[in-house]
C-alpha cells in the first residue's frame, strides 16, 4: 500500500497578466480585470492594482486571496509609517518593505507576483518586479503573470532595457513619452488576450505623473 | 524536465502576401549543454515546402527520414511534387500511426499550394492538425513566439517586411528561453526564389 498523498493545496492561481513600464517623469501601471479559477472566470470586473502610497501602485497577480492579504498588510505597516514619520512612505522604502513582507513568509510563501510602480524621491517614474519571495529588481519595465510569457519579449523587443551590469550604470527609465507608453500596454494586452485563456474582459491602467494618479479602461476580448 | 524540452527548440512560420517564411533557432543542447549552435530544424521538401521539426531532435531526424522516404515514392508514382495541403496529411498520419508510443516532436509544415497561395499548419505529436491564417509557432519558446507574433503580424506583408517581422519576434521570444537561441535560420519563400538567411542574436 502506498503512502497516502496530500490532494488538498492551499494554493490556486486565480490567472491574469500586470505591466508597469517607467518613464522620465511618469510610470504605468497596468492589469487585466479577469479572476478566473481553473478553467472558469469568477468576475470580469475584479482589479489587481493596489494604491499603496501617494506615488507608489502595486499590481499583483497569482492567489488574490494571499494578494489580498498582503495589501492588508502593507496598508497597516504604511499607516504605522505614516505616524512615525509625518509622511508618506516613497516609493524606494516601500519597495523595501514589499520584499521584506515577502520573504517573512519565505517557508508558507504569498502566492503573489508583483509590480510595483511610482516615482521616486526626484520624480522618474520607477518599475520594480518581484517573485513570490521578495526578491527584487529596478527595472525599466517588466511583466508578471499568466501572460507574461506572451508580453515580455514584446517588450524586451520594443523598449531594450540596458543592462543592470553596465557601468557607468544607465537609465534603467524607456526613452517613450506618455502616450506611446500607454498605447504600447494597450497593444500588448490585446495581444495577450489573444492567446492566454486566462487574460481578457478589460484593462485597468493606473497612470502616476507629477499632476497626481489617473485610471484608464479598455475593454478586452471576452473569451 | 519534459521530454519535449530535452533539446530545445523555438519554430515559428508566417504568411505574407504570396510568400511566406519559416524560421528556427540554431541551438541543439542536452538539457542544459550546449552541444550544436549551427543545427539545421528546418528542411526542404520541395521547391515550395518547408518542414520544421521541434521537439526530440532523434525523433525529428528520424521522422524527416521517413518523410523524404514518402515523398520521393510520391514523386516516383504521381511525377509531381506533393501540394502542402496534402503533405500535411501524410505527417499528420505518419504521427497517428505511433498514437500509443509517439515522436516526441512537434512540426511545423510550409508551403505554397495552388496559385502560389502561402499554406502553414503545425500539429501536435500525434498528428492534431492545426490550420493557421497568420502564423503558427512550436517548441520550447511557444509561448513567447505567440506573444511576439501576436503583436507585431500584419496581414499581407510583402517578403522584405515579412522578414524583418519574423526575425524580430524570433531572436526577441528566444532570449527570454534559455533551451532555444544562438541565431537564427530563416528562409523566406516566392513563388520565384527561395532565400536563406542567418541571423546573428544573443550567443547565451
Amino acid at each position: 500500500m502506498t503512502k497516502q498523498q496530500a490532494n488538498w493545496s492551499p494554493y490556486d492561481n486565480n490567472g491574469g497578466s500586470c505591466v508597469a513600464i517607467a518613464g522620465a517623469d511618469y510610470c504605468v501601471i497596468a492589469a487585466d480585470t479577469r479572476m478566473s479559477t481553473g478553467y472558469n472566470i469568477l468576475t470580469r470586473e475584479y482589479s489587481k492594482i493596489c494604491k499603496l502610497a501617494d506615488k507608489c501602485v502595486m499590481a499583483s497577480s497569482g492567489f488574490q486571496a494571499d494578494v489580498r492579504a498582503l495589501q492588508k498588510q502593507l496598508a497597516a505597516r504604511h499607516l504605522i509609517y505614516q505616524h512615525q514619520h509625518n509622511k508618506q512612505m516613497s516609493c524606494p522604502a516601500m519597495a523595501q518593505l514589499l520584499s521584506n513582507t515577502l520573504y517573512y513568509k519565505r517557508f508558507f510563501p504569498y502566492y503573489s507576483f508583483n509590480v510595483l510602480g511610482g516615482l521616486d524621491n526626484e520624480g522618474k517614474g520607477c518599475v520594480l518586479t518581484y517573485d513570490a519571495v521578495g526578491s527584487y529588481e529596478k527595472v525599466g519595465y517588466s511583466s508578471q503573470g499568466s501572460g507574461s510569457t506572451l508580453i515580455m519579449p514584446f517588450l524586451d523587443n520594443q523598449l531594450k532595457s540596458p543592462s543592470p551590469l553596465l557601468l557607468p550604470a544607465q537609465d534603467a527609465v524607456t526613452p517613450l513619452v506618455e502616450a506611446e507608453a500607454i498605447d504600447l500596454v494597450k497593444t500588448v494586452f490585446a495581444s495577450a488576450s489573444e492567446r492566454d485563456i486566462y487574460t481578457g474582459d478589460k484593462l485597468e491602467l493606473v497612470i502616476i505623473n507629477a499632476a497626481g494618479i489617473r485610471r484608464e479602461y479598455m475593454e478586452l476580448r471576452k473569451d | 524536465m519534459s521530454i519535449f524540452e530535452y533539446n530545445g527548440s523555438a519554430l515559428v512560420a508566417m504568411v505574407g502576401k504570396n510568400c511566406f517564411v519559416i524560421a528556427s533557432d540554431r541551438r541543439l543542447g542536452v538539457q542544459l549543454q550546449t552541444i550544436a549552435t549551427d543545427f539545421q530544424r528546418i528542411s526542404k521538401i520541395h521547391d515550395r515546402l518547408f518542414l520544421g521539426l521541434s521537439g526530440l531532435a532523434t525523433d525529428a531526424q528520424t521522422l524527416y527520414q521517413r518523410l523524404v522516404f514518402r515523398h520521393k515514392l510520391y514523386q516516383l508514382r504521381e511525377e509531381r511534387d506533393m501540394k502542402p495541403e496534402t503533405f500535411a496529411n501524410l505527417v499528420s498520419a505518419i504521427l497517428y500511426e505511433k498514437r500509443f508510443g509517439p515522436y516526441f516532436c512537434q512540426p511545423v509544415i510550409a508551403g505554397l499550394g495552388d496559385e502560389d497561395k502561402p499554406f502553414i499548419c503545425t500539429m501536435d505529436s500525434i498528428g492534431a492538425k492545426e490550420l493557421a491564417k497568420d502564423f503558427v509557432v512550436a517548441g520550447t519558446a511557444s509561448e513567447s513566439l505567440y506573444g511576439a507574433c501576436e503583436s507585431m503580424f500584419k496581414e499581407n506583408m510583402e517578403p522584405e517586411e515579412l522578414f524583418e517581422t519574423v526575425s524580430q519576434a524570433l531572436l526577441a521570444s528566444v532570449d527570454g528561453d534559455c533551451l532555444s537561441g544562438w541565431g537564427g535560420h530563416v528562409y523566406v519563400v516566392t513563388p520565384t526564389e527561395v532565400k536563406e538567411r542567418i541571423l546573428k542574436g544573443r550567443m547565451d
